[in-house]
């Protein structure tokens, strides 16, 4: 009975302090600004059991993933014996009925015992002897702690079991405990086991107490916290950005926001994200900028926003208190750090939206990046080249401009800027074109019609030019009856596709890789394959990890050459360096390009194909800065070379 | 009564704003402001001004719009014109917005065109000068800001113009914002975005030392010397030096483009330039699309041979 009164105390002291901090952070997070993530629970549901139960995103890395892997599913399958341990703490001689007796749990029970000690063997190992840079600026103090408690738990249960055994009190057959049962010739059967087994039992329980009062006033949060996170995380569309409604006028005033100023702007999915972060520093190794020796960290940012969230502090400025400036404009938004984390966080949501406060609040930005959104503003471009002169690459080539009031063609081609204006992006325009008109494709373009679609202005935070853009290009397209598109730029068909929706622009949007490829597979177009012609694809961030369009380019590729894949291709993909607006800003430092066109030219390949006319000029100026043997170049010009072989333009 | 705020009797934009009024009808008369202004305000007969009033207050020595626009609005309210003019300069838009404020009237900035009624019609410049806007305007009075180069200005056969004195009634809040300190530009070298012009280098200039060849050029022609993305992201030059998108633009009468392939973050910063001479020595570099004048071949070679040239010439 005393031993019932001992416990009692001790589950609801634990249970009391416990409650109490998750009031707080329940609280915090609700204190955070309005955000959609509600339908899709199919999605979300899959998402729990692959990512969650799965493990997937850990599993990314065999070594550590199987780690964290054995002692997360360690920690599911044991989960029964903390009850048995509850009721074997307070009466000796009972057990959770029916499980309790079972010879296979306790089989279970052994071997998962044995895989989390491992788990946590190997975790000491990446830490002390490993020491990767992804933990450059963690907490490991906290971890080893936690890594201590983990290790007592399951120790104190295997030695419970073991003397039970010895006791021959153990309620299932011992011949299904091979460790516990070989732990057991440690003990003799008398008074100094009998005592013992009591020690283990109760050191059991009150591990397992104080590790559930410390985990969630630590980084261990995670425990709790991830579950949720990846719950309420994207289920789609990871290129969309969450529009801000400042012109909506149903917004009440204190859901009102223009970014993130201070901690009380951030949304509550951006306060459960800060939450989820264990530090493990992923993103930090797969971050372009981060691996080109810039400031920014994305781990480092969300560490900053949380700690800011829990000082308590909601007038502080978020920039520079919790993140350097210098960071903000780090980012290429190329979402390696959202591809690879674990906990389904999105760095670019705080990200953006701390740029979002910059621009349009302090007005502070990148001074070189200002002529882009002026002339977005003046010219519709981001150049500010003339408007009439935007479907001049195609004067010669009898594309049909649709003017207002015209029938409405099966296909939209959408340009764009820069394949309308850049001398080397027009190349890949002119080849779009003949193929399509080649394959007899019915399409037409809407020449000075179309105007930016507000991409770089929307990631760089100035959400007002965005939505000017995005309302008169969806009012032009829906005028004019349209509805698919075949888009050149990955920008543009990740606004148009993803984006555009939340302003009333619905359309069936496709990139030309993907068009040109199905033309290819129906025998539309009849490229001749060139035996010894090694060709390496580079990956656009918006097109494979944003979009999931991995196949129809390697298939153009296949189809004209001998495909060479670069170590890093698909949706691990390394950034041409133009995302996120920075195609307008200058860099510090090693440029990403160059890192990129060392990774291309150590392929052998002589061709480095592209689908995106950024990465067209990103890494040809990397080729020409390096000095590099490779022709870059886009996929439609490589397949319009290889179907018509006299038309090549070399 | 039209009232015109100008800035200087000899300055060419408010001349065109006293031509601007004018044309509109009524009697124009005008308000000067700034050390100075008293000697200038009888000249202004000769641009068809009856009375020109200037404020008197020491304070208003030094540019300070917030209280040179409160001179203007203290002076219409004791004169209540109809319209009040000022020419579309920085310092003119910049004292009309504050009257306009002030006054809590609307106020056509860049007008090209102003037709008196109630409410007024206005045609003014839009969006970088690529749109004419046709606007009503009301107020009282009507305010607005004449684009630059909208009329030509013209003089008239007049006497001189009474001058007139007044009290600004200025509040300190009025001084907050002055000019405190007028700082000369460094001295030496030529200011890459004012220069008439400027000879840029390119990936093709090979290295830092090889902007010698590029800085001689320049020297001989009084240019500034401007450089390509390239050239800053190798580390050859200083971004200050930098012509394009992300740098400097520039408008120069001629702009020589050495050893640069022309691509369209470069162009953009200078596509205002006049004349534009390229050298690169591939004959299929962008560049060539744009430039007026061509050389395909090796600006190593070719830039030491003008300077050459140009030495003899001026040695002649």
């Amino acid at each position: 009975m005393v031993s019932a009164l001992v416990l009692a105390v001790c589950l609801a002291a634990s249970a009391t302090l416990f409650t109490r901090r998750v009031v707080t952070l329940v609280g915090l997070i609700r204190a955070g600004k309005p955000v959609d993530r509600s339908g899709e629970v199919g999605a979300r549901v899959r998402n729990e059991a692959t990512i969650v139960l799965g493990q997937r995103k850990l599993l990314q890395r065999l070594g550590p993933g199987l780690m964290h892997a054995f002692i997360f599913w360690g920690f599911l399958i044991l989960a029964p014996t903390i009850l048995m341990a509850l009721i074997g703490a307070v009466d000796k001689h009972a057990t959770l009925p029916w499980l309790g007796h079972q010879g296979w749990f306790a089989l279970l029970v052994d071997i998962f015992c044995v895989l989390v000690l491992g788990g946590v063997l190997a975790a000491l190992w990446i830490r002390k002897v490993q020491r990767p840079r992804r933990f450059d600026g963690s907490h490991l103090g906290e971890a080893d702690l936690i890594l201590a408690l983990i290790a007592t738990i399951v120790t104190t249960l295997l030695f419970w079991h073991a003397s039970r055994i010895a006791l021959g009190i153990n309620d299932w057959p011992r011949s299904w405990s091979p460790v516990s049962h070989l732990l057991s010739h440690l003990f003799g059967r008398d008074g100094a086991t009998r005592v013992l087994e009591r020690g283990f039992v109760w050191a059991h329980v009150l591990t397992i107490l104080s590790f559930l009062v410390y985990l969630p006033y630590s980084k261990h949060l995670h425990i709790a916290t991830a579950a949720f996170n990846v719950f309420f995380s994207r289920t789609r569309a990871r290129g969309r950005l969450e529009p801000l409604r400042f012109d909506d006028e149903d917004v009440p005033e204190d859901e009102l926001r223009f970014g993130a100023g201070t901690a009380a702007d951030l949304t509550w999915k951006e306060i459960l994200d800060s939450f989820s972060c264990t530090e493990c520093g992923r993103c930090q190794d797969a971050c372009p900028a981060f691996a080109t020796g810039k400031l920014l960290s994305p781990k480092l940012v969300i560490m900053g926003l949380r700690d800011q969230v829990f000082s308590g502090d909601r007038e502080a400025a978020l920039v520079p208190g919790a993140v350097p400036e210098e960071s903000v404009w780090d980012c290429v938004t190329c979402g390696a750090c959202v591809q690879v984390c674990p906990v389904n966080i999105e760095h670019i949501d705080h990200i953006v939206d701390l740029r979002r406060h910059l621009v349009m609040v302090e007005s502070s930005f990148p001074s070189e990046a200002e002529p882009m959104l002026r002339d977005i503003e003046r010219s519709s471009n981001p150049w500010g080249h003339p408007q009439s002169e935007r479907a001049q690459w195609a004067a010669d080539l009898g594309v049909t401009i649709l003017e207002p009031g015209d029938p409405a063609p099966e296909y939209l081609y959408w340009v764009g800027c820069a394949s309308s204006f850049d001398e080397r992006a027009r190349v890949t325009a002119e080849a779009t074109a003949k193929l399509l008109q080649r394959a007899g494709v019915d399409f037409a373009m809407l020449g000075p019609r179309e105007a930016c679609t507000g991409d770089p202005a929307r990631r760089i935070g100035n959400e007002y030019v965005f939505q000017a853009f995005a309302q008169q290009n969806i009012e032009t397209l829906n005028e004019a009856g349209v509805r698919k598109i075949i888009a050149n730029c990955p920008h543009c068909f990740n606004t148009l596709a993803n984006e555009y929706p939340d302003f009333g622009g619905h359309y069936e949007v496709v990139h030309h890789s993907e068009l040109l490829a199905r033309l290819v597979a129906e025998g539309r177009l009849a490229p001749t394959r060139q035996e010894g012609l090694q060709i390496t694809y580079h990956d656009s961030c918006y097109l494979a990890r944003h979009n999931d369009v991995l196949a129809a380019p390697r298939e153009l590729i296949d189809a004209v050459g001998e495909p060479v894949e670069m170590a890093r291709s698909g949706k691990q993909t390394f950034c041409c360096g133009a995302g996120g607006a920075h195609m307008w800003m200058e860099e510090r430092g090693t440029p990403i390009n160059a890192e990129r066109v060392r990774e291309a030219a150590a392929t052998g390949a002589g061709t480095l194909a592209v689908a995106c006319p950024f990465c067209t000029v990103m890494l040809d100026d990397g080729v020409q800065s390096e000095g590099a043997q490779l022709r870059v170049v886009d996929v439609a010009t490589l397949l319009a070379e290889a179907t018509e072989p006299a038309a090549a333009p070399e | 009564m039209i009232l015109v705020y100008v800035e200087d009797s000899a300055d060419e934009l408010s001349a065109q704003a006293l031509t601007f009024a004018r044309r509109l009808g009524e009697e124009v008369q005008a308000v000067l402001i700034g050390p100075g202004a008293r000697d200038q305000a009888a000249a202004l007969g000769a641009h068809g001004v009856s009375n020109a009033h200037v404020a008197e207050d020491p304070r208003l020595d030094a540019f300070a719009p917030a209280a040179w626009a409160q001179a203007i609005a203290t002076l219409v309210a004791q004169r209540r014109p109809t319209a009040v003019i000022a020419p579309g300069s920085d310092r003119g838009n910049e004292v009309l917005a504050h009257v306009a404020a002030r006054l809590d009237e609307p106020l056509s900035a860049n007008t090209t065109a102003l037709t008196l009624g109630s409410p007024a019609s206005v045609t003014r410049v839009r969006w970088g000068g690529s749109l004419l806007e046709e606007a009503q305007l009301a107020g009282s009075p009507l305010l607005a800001t004449v684009a630059p180069h909208a009329v030509a200005a013209e003089t008239v056969d007049g006497g001189q113009a009474a001058t007139e004195t007044f009290d600004p009634s200025l509040s300190d809040a009025d001084l907050r914002t002055r000019v405190s300190e007028r700082v000369g530009e460094a001295a030496g070298g030529v200011s890459l975005a004012d220069a008439d012009v400027v000879v840029s280098g390119g990936r093709g200039v090979g290295s830092a030392e090889g902007f010698a060849v590029v800085e001689e050029l320049a020297a001989l022609l009084g240019a500034a010397v401007g450089c390509s993305r390239a050239v800053t992201m190798a580390g050859w030059r200083p971004h200050t030096d930098q012509v394009g998108q992300t740098g400097t633009k520039i408008a120069p009468e001629i702009y020589i483009a050495c050893g640069i392939s022309g691509a369209t973050q470069h162009m953009a910063g200078c596509k205002g330039a006049k004349h534009l001479l390229a050298i690169n020595p591939d004959a299929e570099a962008s560049i060539f699309a744009s430039a007026d004048y061509a050389v395909i071949g090796d600006l190593h070679e070719v830039l030491p041979a003008i300077s050459a040239e140009i030495r003899r010439a001026q040695g002649a």
